[in-house]
């Protein structure tokens, strides 16, 4: 079952399209103020495909936010590349739109205006931006929310307007870390509910980093287990579960055999990963 | 059907009576707080005045309230308390607004600029070590007794606070922050105006109201020394003349000066920041 399709450097894509995203031989080293050296990837291989829901597991600390930032760009390789065929900019609109793990909204800037950043930098006007903005609150259950700030807001609101921050520039691709774990159990399996529906409605580029296997399956059409630190692609698993998806399509034979083979090739790198930590 | 109905009304309109209940309950301790915060000044004005007219205490030392009433108001009609009022206010937010917007400014500067941190930064640090009030008498000597010196007192510490709070802001700036302005398209003078500048401000206003305090003192000495007006020299003049009720109406107004201005610095910041209020609420 451990097929290492994708993290070989001799790979030639077999797909005619170009992937939207591609790592290749993507190495990362931090240098912290000691000047001790942390290799957080090694080698990392990685196509997303247009159209697809990537889900990405590992260990923690095995480099799965910072291969997330170096594929948008947030941050260089140090070895390797980082390829992208999305249209550059529309309108100094980034392709590229990120979910962070803790959300990383701005506290002095209203929930519309949140919302509204991306646009703003884009140069847009306020009355539409403020527009644009309105709409995605409304659809993500936040109207009448406008001109709270973030910090009055619950953990399961703030997360929608993350997610609304990040439709309203309409990104072809979405990357997102660990957008769910800061909130409870209930919140988030309503939340894993509308981002299926989101994104079975508007059928973004993903790549989602997460630590629940349940959610990696449900949302994903492959998921990514990568290995403990130095973090490396170990599997690459497609998932068939038909579509549309529910909260019922994770019941079922085919679900728990995936689940099983995920967990069993993540088992052992959360083990290493204890044991180096 | 009813029944059901009319017990559901029962237990709203029992709700509704807990609300009263609780809400007038607050409202009690709320007056009781407020009258108690005026009841312990006022019952202390009341015990020095007692004890300055049963002779428990100097009253040539320490003046009655009444006295110092009396004479705030001759030192009103005489137009003497308000000129010394508007000449210290008028030192101290000249000195104020140009030490804030300096120390500002170099420390948002000094913030984003590494070079120029690593080369100014423990200077200053040091400079502001050196009690402002210190270098009175140099700025005496460069400037002579004119408005000058004494303004440049209050912009050196006043300077030396900001540059220091708005340097740590942005030093200790959330990177997640930035990140996130990053990524959705803020980068160079985008990302300072939109990003680093408001996320700096509380910081900033608490900045503002150390320094308008210390700002305070510090002139407030320097018109003991080197001035023959405002209500430094109004308490200072008054001790040696030996005229102590003038002596009170001069520290009485420095000490609502003070409470007066930190309240405007208050009322800025909740313009300026409302999200750091709403926040604690
Ligand atoms: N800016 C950085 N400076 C130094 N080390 C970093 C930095 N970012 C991440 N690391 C290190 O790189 C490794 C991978 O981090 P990260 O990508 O956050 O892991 P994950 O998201 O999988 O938990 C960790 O050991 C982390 O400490
Ligand atoms: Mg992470």
């Amino acid at each position: 079952m451990e097929v290492d399709l994708l993290s070989g450097p001799e790979r030639v894509p077999v797909s005619p399209v170009a992937p939207a995203l591609e790592a290749r031989r993507v190495s990362k080293v931090f240098v912290g103020r000691a000047g001790e050296a942390t290799l957080a990837l090694r080698d990392v291989g990685l196509e997303v495909q247009r159209g697809t829901f990537v889900s990405l597991i590992g260990p923690s600390g095995c480099g799965k936010s910072t291969l997330l930032r170096i594929l948008g760009g947030l941050e260089q390789p140090s070895t390797g590349e980082v390829r992208s065929t999305t249209r550059q900019e529309r309108g100094g609109l980034p392709a590229v739109a990120f979910v962070f793990q803790d959300y990383g909204l701005f506290p002095w800037l209203s929930v519309v205006d949140n919302v509204a950043f991306g646009l703003r930098m884009a140069g847009m006007g306020k009355r539409e931006r403020h527009d644009r903005a309105r709409a995605w609150l409304a659809r993500m259950g936040l109207a009448g929310f406008e001109r709270s700030y973030p910090e009055q807001l619950s953990g399961g609101m703030r997360q929608r307007l993350s997610l609304a921050r990040a439709f309203v520039t309409d990104p072809e691709v979405l990357l997102m870390d660990e957008p769910m774990a800061a909130l409870d159990a209930q919140t988030r399996l309503l939340l894993q509910e509308d981002l299926v529906r989101l994104w079975e409605e508007t059928k973004k580029t993903v790549v989602l980093v997460t630590h629940s296997l349940d959610e990696a399956l449900l949302l994903g059409d492959r998921v990514v287990v990568m290995t403990a630190r130095p973090g490396r692609v170990k599997l690459d698993l497609p998932v068939g579960l038909p579509r549309p998806r529910n909260a019922s399509s994770a019941t079922g034979v085919a679900f728990s055999r995936m689940k099983a083979d995920l967990w069993a090739a993540l088992r052992d790198e959360v083990e290493k990963s204890l044991e180096h930590s | 059907m009813t029944g059901v109905a009319a017990e559901a009304g029962d237990a709203v309109d029992a709700v509704d009576a807990a609300v009263a209940v609780l809400r007038a309950a607050e409202r009690r301790r709320h007056r009781l707080d407020l009258s108690l915060a005026v009841a312990t000044p006022v019952s202390l004005l009341a015990l020095w005045q007692a004890a300055a007219d049963l002779h428990w205490v100097d009253p040539r030392i320490f003046t009655p309230p009444v006295e110092i009433a009396r004479a705030a108001g001759q030192l009103i009609s005489s137009g003497t308390l308000p000129s010394d009022l508007a000449a210290t206010l008028a030192r101290l937010v000249v000195g104020f607004v140009i030490g804030a917007a300096g120390g500002t400014a170099v420390g948002l500067l000094l913030g984003i600029a590494r070079p120029l941190r690593a080369a100014l930064s423990p200077l200053f640090t040091a400079l502001y070590a050196i009690p402002q009030i210190a270098l009175l008498p140099l700025l005496l000597v460069i400037f002579g007794v004119g408005e000058t010196a004494k303004v440049l007192t209050v912009v050196a510490v006043t300077f030396f606070v900001l540059e220091i709070n708005a340097l740590s802001a942005v030093r200790h700036f959330d990177p997640r922050l930035v990140e996130a302005g990053r990524a959705y398209g803020a980068s160079g003078a985008k990302m300072f105006r939109y990003v680093l500048l408001p996320g700096s401000l509380p910081a900033i206003f608490t900045g503002l109201r150390v320094s308008i305090a210390l700002g305070l003192v510090v002139i407030t000495a320097t018109e003991f020394v080197a001035s023959n007006n405002g209500l430094g020299f109004l308490v200072w003049n008054s001790w040696q003349l030996f005229e102590p009720d003038q002596m009170y109406v001069g520290m009485a107004t420095i000490a609502l000066l003070g409470v007066a201005l930190t309240a405007v610095i208050a009322a800025l910041e909740r313009v300026a920041v409302p999200w750091v209020h709403r926040r604690s609420r």
